[in-house]
């Protein structure tokens, strides 16, 4: 069974037996998929930016030494994704801009700015979006893709203990808002 | 116990990554100190209301761009060693310079005048070689086949382990190895026997005969090896199989969990 572990798939890969990727993807879209989705809203997008990690995987899999997990090398990938989209994406801001920019910070509708609100129903959904980038991030790999700390610390590239510290602030930033979203 | 440290243990609580006398430990500090308590509740709520959140499918248009990316991506891997070989030829280009031409000449006249004078002897060896080799691999074939009709359990092993030496099983072998995975007494020789089929997931046949042994095996260890295997391969048409199986056969109560749990796994 050893021969379809993550990292055994992936090192066969890397050595140019690329159809075993399609195993990899049949294992890990769906996941995939969910933590775009949670990141952005967008099912659309989410989709594109899951073909893109597994395009990326392609291109750089010789720096997959097998060495960590293969999950956290794909979220690693995943991340680098989802900041290059949204860099690519932000509109640029010029020098007289800055006022208005202080504005957009403060005012987390604008934190959004280029996503499409798709399903709004839940609280939930309204309470991640109003959250920082990074802390929605901490908080959809530890809660809702179960990944450990010791991986979100390696796709992160902190310590163990920073990632837990970095969890803690977004688990309380979001109780905020969940408090500020139901009061008002 | 300080603020921080009491924060970091309330992630790894909550993230259910402490063992029982880590847990046993935390809960003992919230009884101890209420203001951790409150602080905990209100979090550990936060924390959980996250599970409300709801993800929709991704649609067949996603893996209808993943494959054909990936067969695209494969095609131009398949076609690389042209390039290697036009690589090769342009530094050959680049290396037949004017200073090089005589001293090439000088060379290939020597090895022609060797060759001449050494007629036939490394064609055939080289020939003797792939002969050889080619007969290795039918001889280890038709070990196999022999030693898995042996009466001995230890032979019949021994037969399924030769599999694993062979680089390439033909379609004599691969049924043979189907046919012990579904009739063999022992149950380390079936286990041996998905072992070495592993090798070829690939093959259609393989992986159709590996679906159809499922409802034949008596063995719980096999039937949850099979579970595993079908799980990390995502066969989708093995689900009708451990359905089949569950109806039909008494089974374990752990295994028929692990069977529910590796039929939702694969859904």
């Amino acid at each position: 069974m050893h021969s379809l572990t993550d990292n055994a798939l992936m090192l066969q890969v890397k050595s140019g037996d690329l159809g075993k990727l399609g195993l990899l993807y049949e294992r890990h879209k769906k996941r995939l998929f969910g933590f775009f989705y949670n990141m952005n809203g967008n099912a659309s997008l989410s989709e594109d930016l899951v073909q893109n990690v597994f395009e990326r995987m392609l291109k750089y899999k010789h720096t997959f030494t097998g060495d960590g997990t293969f999950t956290a090398w794909m979220f690693t990938t995943a991340r680098n994704v989802n900041y290059d989209h949204h860099r690519k994406h932000k509109p640029t801001l010029h020098q007289n801009d800055v006022t208005t920019m202080e504005y957009k910070l403060q005012d987390p509708e604008d934190v959004e700015r280029g996503m499409i609100k798709e399903d709004e129903n839940s609280l939930l959904q309204q309470a991640l979006k109003k959250l920082a980038p990074e802390k929605r991030e901490i908080l959809v790999l530890s809660k809702l893709k179960e990944m450990k700390f010791s991986e979100i610390a390696q796709v992160l590239g902190c310590s163990e203990g920073a990632a837990k510290v970095k969890a803690h602030r977004a688990l309380k930033d979001l109780r905020t808002v969940f408090m500020q979203l139901e009061t008002g | 116990m300080q603020q921080e440290k009491f924060e970091t243990k309330m992630m790894e609580y909550l993230a259910g990554e402490l063992d029982q006398e880590g847990r046993a430990e935390f809960e003992r500090v919230l009884k101890d100190y209420p203001e951790y308590k409150d602080e905990f509740d209100s979090l550990c709520h936060a924390w959980e209301r996250m599970d409300e959140t709801t993800v929709p499918e991704p649609s067949e248009r996603m893996n209808e761009s993943f494959f054909e990316m990936l067969h695209a991506k494969t095609q131009k891997d398949k076609a690389k060693p042209k390039d290697l070989w036009k690589g090769v030829r342009s530094l050959y280009y680049f290396l037949w310079r004017p200073q090089l031409a005589y001293g090439m000449l000088l060379l290939t006249i020597g090895l022609g005048v060797g060759y001449f004078l050494n007629p036939g002897k490394t064609d055939d060896s080289v020939r003797t070689v792939a002969v050889s080799d080619a007969e290795t691999v039918e001889v280890r074939e038709q070990l196999v086949l022999t030693l898995l009709e042996q009466s001995s359990a230890n032979k019949r092993l021994q037969g399924v382990n030769e599999v694993n030496k062979i680089q390439k099983a033909d379609e004599k072998v691969i049924k043979a190895l189907l046919q012990t995975l579904n009739k063999d007494a022992n149950v380390n020789v079936r286990l041996a026997a998905i072992e070495a089929l592993i090798n070829y997931v690939e093959n259609p046949m393989v992986r159709e005969g590996l679906i159809q042994s499922i409802v034949h095996q008596e063995s719980p260890i096999v039937q949850i090896t099979l579970a595993d295997l079908m799980v990390a391969l995502q066969e989708k048409k093995s689900v009708e199989s451990f359905k089949t199986l569950m109806r039909t056969k008494e089974l374990d109560s752990s295994v028929k969990q692990k069977l529910e749990n590796s039929i939702d796994q694969i859904i």
